[in-house]
C-alpha cells in the first residue's frame, strides 16, 4: 500500500510513467531515500556521480565554471549525462535542504536498458544539452566512422585472365553469384559488369568465345581494406559507381557492394545521389532539398566530423550543379566550356547553402554569347534550388564571369599588377576554383597561368595576405573572449577565426603552386613540402574543424544567413568553449607565422 | 553511571527470561550502523485490549533512508475491527486476507530488526503493542535502544522558544522539519516520514 504511494509519486515524474507495472515494481525495490542538508556537494569533477536523484523536496543548483547553470526543485532529476559519460563538468550544490530518491547508478544504467527510458535521456540529452558533448566523440572517431572496409561483407571478387572467352567469365560469374567480373591484364585490372555484358553482347552482338579482354575497358576503382567505409561512399559518390574493388596489400580482396554500403549508413546519401541523377527536372531535385538538410543534420549530430559532412554534401551539391547544367546546356557545347564553382564551395567546406559562387570559362574561339541563355537559366534554377543570390554578383549570370580563356588570362594579368580591394577579393574567390562539369582543361590551363603569373611574385603574395590581419581575433590577453556589443554580445566566427586562418592557407598554397582548393588538403599539402611542421599542421586543422563545426551548428540553427556566423560563446558548453578558445589562440599563432613568413609588417 | 548499570542489569534480566535462545541475537551488541524506523496500526489505543494490524518499517543508514530495503506486514487478527477505527488507519477485514498469524509476523518483525536501534515517533506505544506479542510468545520484551523523534524535535526547539508551549502533533513536527507529507496514513509512510524527521533533526549541520 505504501509502496503504491511512492510509486505514484515516481510515476508523476516523465519519463518514469512509461515504465511497464513490472519494470517499475523492479525499480521500487531499489530505491532509496536520502536526506542532504543545506551546501552538501553532491556531484562535482571530483566526487563522481554514484546515483541518480529524485527529488522530493528542497532543491539543488548546478553550476558551471562557478556560474548558475540550473536550478533543480521537486520532481526534477539529475544528472543523467554523469552517470551515462562518468564525468561532469559542473558541480551540484544542495540550496535547500534536501530529501531525494536516489537510485543507484547499476539500477539506473539497468533502467537505461529500457528503450524509452533510453531514448528520453538520450533525446532529452540531444535537446537540452544541444548536443555537445558530440565533441568528445568528434575527437576520436564515432563507430558511425570508425567502421572500416574490414568490418564489412566483402563479395568474392571473380577474377579472369583477359584471354579467357566471354562465356567462361560470365559461367564463373554466375557461380559466385557476382555481377560484376574483374578482368586481369599482367599487372592491370579491368571491370566487366552485368550492365557491359548486356551491352557488349545482346546489344553489341560480340561473339561470347572472344576474350573477355577485348569488352573490358573501365579501370578497376580501388580501395584499401583499411579505409574508412566513409571514404568508400564518397568515392562510390563521386564516381557514379555501383561497387568498388577492395585491395589488401596490392591484391585484390573482394568486392564492396553498394547496397551493403547502404545498409550501413542508413541516412542514405547515396540515395540522395541516385535521386539527384534520376532529377528529369528542376521540380524532382528542389523536393530533395529537405533530403539533404535531413541528412546534415543526422551526420552532424551522430558526430561525424564537419569536414566529413562538407564534403559529401559538395559532392552533392556538384552532382545537383552538373544535373542543372545538363538541363540547360546543349549538349554540343558542353565540351566547349568549363562550368566551376569557386569560394566555399570550390573549397568544398560548404555546408548549409552559402552564396552560390560560379563561374563559366570558355574555349577561346567560341563565341561567348552562345552561353548567356543557358546561363541566366542556370542561374535561375540554381536559385529555385535554394542556392542564395551572391552578394558579389560572382554567378555565371554576370557577364563578368563567363569569359574565354583569353579573358581570364588577361584579367589574371590585372590581378598581378594592380592591387585594388576588388581585384584582390576576385583573386581570392578564384583561387579556390573547382571544376564541376565541362573541359576539365581550361580550368588546368588558367589554374597553371595563374601559378605561373604569381611566381616569384613575394611582393604581391605579401599584400594578399595582409588580409589575415584585417580583423581582430576575438580572444583578449586573459583568454576571454572579445564580444561585439552590437550583435548581442555574440562574436563573428568567420571574421574572427575561420577567414583568417582560409585566406592565409590560401594565399600559401597561392605561393607554393598547390593545386589543392580544400583548406584541409592545401594543409596537408603544406605540411607534405615542408612549409609547416606536422605539429602545426595538426593544430590548424583541429582548430579549422572546431570552428567550422561549431559555426554549422549556428547555421543550421540561425534564422537569417547574416547572422549565421555569430555566436555567443555563453550558450556554448565547457568544453566547447575551452576548443573554441584553443582555436582561436592557434589562429593568433597562425597570424603570427603568417606576418613572419609574407614580412607583413613591412608591408604598407 | 548509576544509569547505565541500571540499563545493563535490566537488559540482563530480560534476557534471563528469554524462553527460545534462537533469539538471542536480539541481545547481541549492533554493529551494522543501521537504525530501525517503525510504525504500527493497531484496532485501538490501549495496548492492553487492542491488537496489531500491521507493521511498517524502514532502515536507516548514515543520511540515507533505505527505502529499498522496506519491511510491511499485515497481522490477522482475532476480533473484528471496529468500524471507526478503519477509517483511520484505513485497514478494511478484507485487506488482512494475505495477512500472516501473529506469531510469524512477529518473528519476521524481530528478524528484520535484529539488534539495531529503533526510532519512531510515541515510540513507547508501538513498542508496547510489540511487546504485548512478544512477552508471552519468548518471555522477553524488546532489548534494543530506543529513540524518541518527538525527545530529538522537543530539545531542539525549547532552546529556540524556552519555556514555551512545544506542539508535539505529528503532523506539526512533520511541517516544521519541512518533510513532505506523503499523505495516506500507514505503517510504512508513517515509517519513512519520521525517519525523514529523524534525518533532518540530526544530520543538520552544524551551524
Amino acid at each position: 500500500m505504501s509502496i503504491l504511494d511512492q510509486r505514484k509519486l515516481i510515476e508523476s515524474i516523465h519519463p518514469f510513467e512509461l515504465l511497464s507495472a513490472s519494470t517499475l515494481d523492479n525499480l521500487m525495490k531499489k530505491i532509496d531515500i536520502a536526506y542532504y542538508p543545506k551546501d552538501t556537494l553532491l556531484i562535482s569533477k571530483n566526487l563522481p556521480s554514484i546515483v541518480f536523484y529524485i527529488i522530493i523536496k528542497g532543491s539543488v543548483s548546478e553550476f558551471i565554471d562557478e556560474e548558475l547553470h540550473n536550478v533543480y526543485g521537486a520532481g526534477d532529476c539529475f544528472d543523467a549525462d554523469a552517470l551515462i559519460y562518468d564525468k561532469c563538468d559542473g558541480k551540484f550544490l544542495v540550496d535547500e535542504d534536501l530529501i531525494c530518491y536516489e537510485i543507484k547508478k547499476e539500477d539506473f544504467l539497468d533502467l537505461m536498458q529500457n528503450k524509452v527510458v533510453q531514448s528520453y535521456f538520450l533525446q532529452d540529452f540531444v535537446t537540452r544539452h544541444q548536443h555537445l558533448k558530440d565533441f568528445d566523440a568528434q575527437s576520436d572517431l564515432t563507430p558511425f566512422l570508425m567502421s572500416k572496409v574490414s568490418d564489412i561483407f566483402l563479395h568474392t571478387a571473380c577474377i579472369v585472365d583477359k584471354s579467357e572467352s566471354i562465356h567462361s567469365a560470365v559461367l564463373q560469374m554466375k557461380e559466385l553469384q557476382t555481377s560484376v567480373v574483374i578482368v586481369e591484364d599482367s599487372m592491370k585490372h579491368y571491370v566487366v559488369t552485368d550492365t557491359d555484358l548486356r551491352d557488349a553482347v545482346i546489344l553489341g552482338g560480340c561473339d561470347i568465345y572472344q576474350p573477355v579482354g577485348t569488352i573490358a575497358v573501365r579501370g578497376v576503382i580501388s580501395i584499401d581494406i583499411n579505409d574508412f567505409l566513409f571514404n568508400a561512399l564518397l568515392l562510390m559518390t563521386q564516381n557514379e559507381i555501383k561497387r568498388v574493388v577492395v585491395m589488401q596489400d596490392d591484391k585484390i580482396k573482394g568486392v564492396l557492394e553498394q547496397l551493403d554500403l547502404l545498409s550501413f549508413f542508413a541516412n542514405h546519401s547515396h540515395l540522395v545521389a541516385v535521386q539527384i541523377d534520376k532529377a528529369k527536372n528542376v521540380e524532382d531535385l528542389k523536393n530533395l532539398q529537405q533530403d539533404l538538410k535531413n541528412l546534415l543534420i543526422a551526420l552532424h549530430s551522430k558526430g561525424v566530423k564537419v569536414r566529413y559532412i562538407t564534403k559529401l554534401v559538395s559532392a552533392l551539391n556538384i552532382k545537383i550543379y552538373k544535373k542543372v547544367f545538363d538541363m540547360c546546356v546543349e549538349k554540343s557545347l558542353h565540351e566547349k566550356c568549363a562550368l566551376i564553382v569557386m569560394g566555399s564551395e570550390g573549397r568544398e567546406e560548404q555546408s548549409v547553402k552559402t552564396d552560390q559562387d560560379n563561374a563559366l570559362i570558355i574555349q577561346d574561339g567560341v563565341d561567348v554569347e552562345l552561353f548567356r541563355e543557358p546561363m541566366m537559366k542556370l542561374n535561375s534554377h540554381l536559385l529555385e534550388l535554394g542556392f542564395p543570390v551572391c552578394s558579389g554578383n560572382v554567378m555565371v549570370s554576370n557577364e563578368f564571369w563567363r569569359k574565354n580563356v583569353r579573358q581570364y588570362k588577361l584579367l589574371i594579368d590585372g590581378w598581378v599588377t594592380s592591387l585594388s580591394e576588388a581585384n584582390l577579393q576576385q583573386l581570392s574567390i578564384f583561387l579556390d576554383s573547382k571544376f564541376v562539369t565541362g573541359n576539365v582543361e581550361l580550368l588546368n590551363e588558367l589554374v597553371e597561368y595563374l601559378h605561373h603569373s604569381f611566381h616569384a611574385r613575394d611582393d604581391v603574395l605579401a599584400h594578399i595576405a595582409k588580409a589575415v590581419l584585417n580583423f581582430d581575433t576575438p580572444l583578449s590577453m586573459f583568454s576571454r573572449f572579445l564580444l561585439e556589443k552590437n550583435h548581442n554580445n555574440k562574436l563573428d566566427l568567420k571574421k574572427g577565426g575561420i577567414f583568417a586562418l582560409v585566406h592565409g592557407v590560401r594565399t600559401l598554397a597561392l605561393q607554393y603552386e598547390i593545386k589543392e582548393t580544400n583548406t584541409i588538403q592545401r594543409i596537408k599539402e603544406l605540411n607534405n613540402r615542408g612549409i609547416i611542421d606536422k605539429n602545426f599542421a595538426t593544430e590548424l586543422m583541429e582548430s579549422f574543424d572546431t570552428l567550422s563545426s561549431i559555426r554549422l551548428k549556428a547555421m543550421l540553427e540561425a534564422k537569417d544567413l547574416q547572422e549565421s556566423n555569430y555566436i555567443n560563446p555563453k550558450n556554448l558548453q565547457k568544453i566547447q568553449m575551452d576548443l573554441l578558445k584553443d582555436s582561436f589562440k592557434v589562429i593568433n599563432k597562425f597570424k603570427k607565422f603568417m606576418s613572419f613568413h609574407f614580412h607583413l609588417n613591412m608591408v604598407g | 553511571m548509576f544509569y547505565s548499570y541500571l540499563e545493563k542489569w535490566k537488559k540482563n534480566r530480560n534476557f534471563s527470561k528469554l524462553k527460545e535462545k534462537r533469539f538471542s541475537y536480539l541481545f547481541d551488541k549492533d554493529t551494522s550502523g543501521e537504525y530501525i524506523v517503525f510504525d504500527t496500526e493497531t484496532t485501538g489505543l490501549n495496548p492492553k485490549v487492542d491488537e496489531i494490524l500491521s507493521i511498517g518499517a524502514v532502515k536507516i543508514k548514515d543520511n540515507k533512508i533505505l527505502t529499498s530495503q522496506t519491511f510491511e506486514v499485515y497481522v490477522k487478527n482475532s476480533k473484528e475491527i471496529s468500524s471507526k477505527s478503519i477509517q483511520i488507519h484505513r485497514i478494511r477485514p478484507c485487506d488482512l486476507q494475505n495477512a500472516k498469524n501473529s506469531k510469524e509476523a512477529i518473528e519476521d518483525f524481530l528478524k528484520f530488526i535484529g539488534s539495531r536501534p529503533l526510532i519512531g515517533y510515541y515510540l513507547e506505544f508501538d513498542v508496547s503493542m510489540i511487546n504485548k506479542y512478544i512477552k508471552p510468545l519468548f518471555g522477553i520484551t524488546l532489548p534494543n535502544k530506543m529513540i524518541e523523534v518527538s525527545e530529538i524535535y522537543f530539545e531542539k526547539t525549547i532552546t529556540l522558544i524556552p519555556q514555551g508551549n512545544i506542539d508535539l502533533r505529528f503532523d506539526t513536527i512533520l511541517q516544521n522539519c519541512k518533510v513532505p507529507n506523503m499523505g495516506a496514513h500507514n505503517a510504512v509512510n508513517d515509517a519513512i516520514m519520521t525517519a525523514m524527521i529523524y534525518l533532518t533533526l540530526t544530520k543538520e549541520k552544524l551551524k
